[in-house]
């Protein structure tokens, strides 16, 4: 105990992390244990009836929980692509192909100094970036992943998540204005200008096709896309689709309507006086948003989770492990061994500088891979949700590419031009698709 | 402890009952320091805001304002309502220290002035001295002058293709343009011994033949040139996004043009077909082939275009000259020392941003009396006063870009 009896300043890092952590970890758990204890069973019989509170809970952790790797990936994509469509390498030192670099890029912004400028509204200076993250992070809640694979089947899904999602020029107009900067400043007002813009031709050109689905529940809006590729809402509402995915750009603040971030005019725009975890908050949120908007553009019109095809699937496997007998204990004991010697040999033999042990970890590696892929295969013809939310997170990427591609190929447009092209254009072209819509289903139904 | 009296940017005390002081202590703002006392009636207007303006600070560290210029813009919104360019940021003095080096030392401190076309800064300054030592440089050195320098204009113009695209946003012109750049870069690299400062041109010559490893870089590069510019471009001219902002931005009529001492490029855009290689003819000039591509619009797409079409036309020359090149020596004879007469001289040269010059005045002794050099980008760079007001913010950024001013060569 002589780290006990050491003073705390002098413990290094882990010590520090340890014993800070550890008392807490420690009282929680005795606090956890005595609540059950002394009220266990009406606490029980709460969640019980409130199953919704334990759905929420889960969904939400879930959805902070996915939102970084998605973050960590749509950024390791978009340094990787775009570097080969300028024909440069692009990261490849962290990781294989340099897959690891945004997880570095994120331990980066923790380690940096949280710098707040001279004159900066503090509070407002704090709250801007958790402001922008969580509406991103609260419009993830909503999206359909898969059959059953949704944080919350609101019957106003659609609409929430378009109100949520404008949330986040109110963190914006936060971040230029408290920062006491005029780059900042000039950030922020076009961003609201932006959004506030293209949040009209946004909703108006989904109206058409809420008149087709006859709801705003999101997964109802999948359900009713099943089947053929062709039920799926693109082709009944090519210009809708068309006037969103534009919109939806606009919305996300990508190229090329990034003009809230335009570095070769107002430096970093609202981002300019952000440093560390808050400006890492906003570069999260911008990917996290990215998926937001592909996925949406997905659930609306591609068909969401569903395959282009009637899903021939679920497969039940009847395996009964009871009946195997004796191939049970060849299964699990035998065959594994056998082989990784045989996907260990071919390198051992035909590799002369190779040791055996060596060639030995290689079998094992690619063993655990033939496993992983054959449980991932079966759990796909097995569970609905799987190949569902492959399917999903497929078209997503998708999706995702072409937002990346569109930055790596286009430049920008001007301030003029891009509200130029939201109310002389988009707005006109979405009521003209509303009024068509309409027109055909009075058609239609009489 | 009372708070330090307020200086202006040449850290001298000014009396902190001037208004304009007061108000930057109260508020705690950062606005741009005027020069105090004001010089001019111009720049006491300038610094006195109006209703709903702004002042913004673009520079001198700024990703779009090409090297360390400042800009203090006036806003109103987003609309730039007047500006005042702050230079010498750069500055080093290049023209005394010419005074304190003797003549072919002096090519060494004109090499650095424009990084991106170094050997159109040596040019105007050897010219000179020749003229003052009558020198009568060989037919083969002029030639490989000739060859050295398009190939560089064509580097500066590429490089123009990738940062015009950058001051609008678009990401990967610049970096397939720095193919070209690169390539040409590795090929002067080869001839002249640099990739950046060339130091190449001689008092009466060249500082060295055309070797093998130049010969054959130039050679493959030239059989694939046109494709590889035509590639880079189609990213550009037909990109809606691109064009619609160029067109019609930053215009200039040929008066204006003029009265602003535009050449090159710059003035070429608005309808004049002024070329010192053609109106002024200096080494083979006369004996090679080639067009003066001019447009009439005189706007930001003209600008770039009229810089496309330069790079074909310098394809051209070099193609000749590759034809044409004389055997023979590459050096006139001269002394060690170089003496010239006593009295002055002028010699201009046609550049990628227009008329690179030197004046020189010789008092008899090794080492230049007076040097003086004129650069384009400086004379370029005032037209920004009469483009940039009435823009947005992008919009100045692009008019800015299009007049491809290097600020080595501003500060000099």
């Amino acid at each position: 105990m002589t780290a006990m009896a050491r003073s705390f300043s002098r413990l290094t890092l882990g010590g520090k992390i340890l014993f800070t952590l550890g008392p807490i970890l420690f009282l929680l758990t005795i606090g956890l244990v005595l609540l059950i204890a002394i009220a266990g069973k009406p606490i029980v019989d709460f969640l019980a009836t409130n199953i919704w509170l334990v759905r929420f809970v889960v969904a939400a952790t879930a959805v902070l929980l996915m939102s970084v790797p998605t973050a960590f990936l749509i950024i390791y994509m978009e340094m990787k692509i775009i570097a080969l469509m300028n024909l440069r390498i692009g990261p490849d030192r962290v990781g294989p192909f340099g897959s690891l670099m945004s997880v570095i890029h994120g331990l980066k912004v923790l380690a940096k100094e949280d710098f707040s400028p001279t004159g900066a509204d503090r509070l407002v200076f704090t709250l801007a970036p958790v402001a922008v993250f969580m509406s991103t992070i609260m419009a993830l809640l909503v999206l359909p992943f898969a059959p059953g694979l949704f944080g919350a089947d609101m019957n106003i899904g659609l609409l929430y998540l378009f109100a949520v999602s404008g949330l986040s020029v109110v963190g914006l107009l936060m971040a230029g204005w408290s920062s006491f900067n005029k780059y900042s400043l000039l950030g922020g007002l076009r961003s609201a200008a932006q959004v506030i813009s293209y949040e009209i031709p946004l909703i108006l050109s989904v109206v058409g096709l809420l008149l087709l689905a006859g709801t705003m529940s999101l997964n109802q809006i999948v359900v009713k896309q099943g089947g053929w590729f062709w039920n799926w809402y693109v082709f009944q509402q090519p210009l809708g689709a068309l006037i969103f995915f534009i919109a939806a750009t606009a919305e996300a603040n990508r190229t090329p309507f990034d003009l809230t971030e335009a570095d070769s005019e107002i430096v970093a725009g609202f981002a300019t006086e952000y440093s560390g975890m808050r400006f890492g908050f906003f570069f999260f949120a911008e990917y996290v948003n990215v998926f937001v908007v592909s996925g949406l553009i997905v659930t609306l019109f591609f068909g969401g989770w569903n395959a282009p095809f009637p899903w021939p699937w679920p497969i039940t496997l009847n395996i009964d492990p009871g009946s195997l007998g004796l191939g049970l204990l060849f299964a699990i004991l035998i065959v594994p061994p056998l082989l990784i010697l045989a996907l260990a040999a071919p390198f051992y033999l035909g590799r002369s500088s190779m040791p055996w042990w060596q060639a030995l970890i290689i079998g094992f590696v690619l063993f655990n891979l033939l496993v992983i892929v054959a449980i991932t295969g079966w759990a796909f013809v097995s569970w609905n949700w799987v190949a569902g939310l492959m399917v999903f997170l497929g078209k997503s990427y998708l999706f995702v590419f072409t937002f990346v591609w569109m930055r790596g190929t286009l430049p920008r447009v001007r301030i003029d031009q891009l509200m130029g092209f939201a109310w002389k254009w988009l707005l006109p072209a979405s009521l003209l698709n509303l009024f068509v819509t309409a027109l055909a289903l009075v058609v239609v139904n009489k | 402890m009372t708070a330090a009296p307020p200086h202006d940017h040449l850290h001298r005390e000014v009396p902190s009952d001037d208004p304009r002081v007061q108000l930057d202590e109260a508020a705690g703002t950062f606005e741009p320091v005027p020069p105090y006392p004001p010089r001019t009636e111009r720049e006491a207007e300038f610094y006195t805001l109006g209703d709903g303006e702004m002042f913004i600070n673009m520079g001198p560290q700024h990703p779009s304002t090409h090297g360390v210029l400042r800009v203090v813009l006036k806003l109103d919104g987003e609309n730039v309502v007047d500006l005042d360019p702050v230079l010498g940021y750069l500055h080093r003095g290049v023209e005394k220290l010419c005074e304190n080096a003797d003549y072919h030392h002096t090519i060494a401190y004109l090499d650095p002035l424009e990084y991106i076309s170094s050997l159109f800064c040596e040019w105007p300054g050897v010219l000179a001295f020749e003229k003052l030592l009558d020198v009568e440089v060989p037919r083969r050195a002029e030639y490989i002058r000739v060859l050295a320098t398009e190939l560089n204009r064509i580097l500066s113009h590429s490089l123009f293709m990738g940062w015009m695209a950058l001051d609008l946003g678009g990401l990967t012109p610049i970096l397939w343009s720095f193919i070209e750049r690169d390539e040409i870069a590795e090929m002067l690299a080869s001839l002249t011994g640099q990739r950046l400062l060339f130091n190449y041109l001689r008092i009466g010559g060249v500082n060295g033949d055309l070797n093998h490893d130049f010969m054959s870089r130039l050679g493959d590069w030239m059989t694939r040139a046109t494709t590889q510019i035509d590639n880079n471009l189609g990213l550009l001219n037909q990109n809606e996004i691109f064009v619609r902002r160029m067109r019609g931005l930053g215009t200039m009529d040929k008066e204006t043009a003029f009265r602003m001492a535009m050449t090159g490029p710059n003035l070429r855009a608005s309808g004049v077909p002024l070329d010192f290689r053609r109106a002024h003819p200096y080494s083979v000039f006369p004996e090679l082939e080639f067009d003066i591509p001019t447009r009439d619009e005189g706007d930001c797409l003209a600008r770039y275009l009229v810089r496309i079409d330069e790079i074909k036309q310098s394809l051209r020359i070099i193609d000749q000259c590759l034809h044409n090149m004389p055997d023979g020596p590459i050096m006139a004879k001269l002394p060690r020392l170089l003496r010239p007469r006593p009295g002055r001289a002028y010699a201009a040269v046609e550049g990628p941003r227009g008329q690179y010059a030197a004046y020189v005045i010789s008092d008899g002794t090794d080492q230049p009396f007076r040097m003086r050099i004129h650069d384009p980008s400086f004379v370029h760079l005032q037209a920004v006063g009469t483009l940039m007001p009435g823009h947005l913010i992008a919009d100045a950024m692009a008019v800015m870009a299009s007049l491809d001013p290097i600020m080595g060569g501003v500060d000099k």
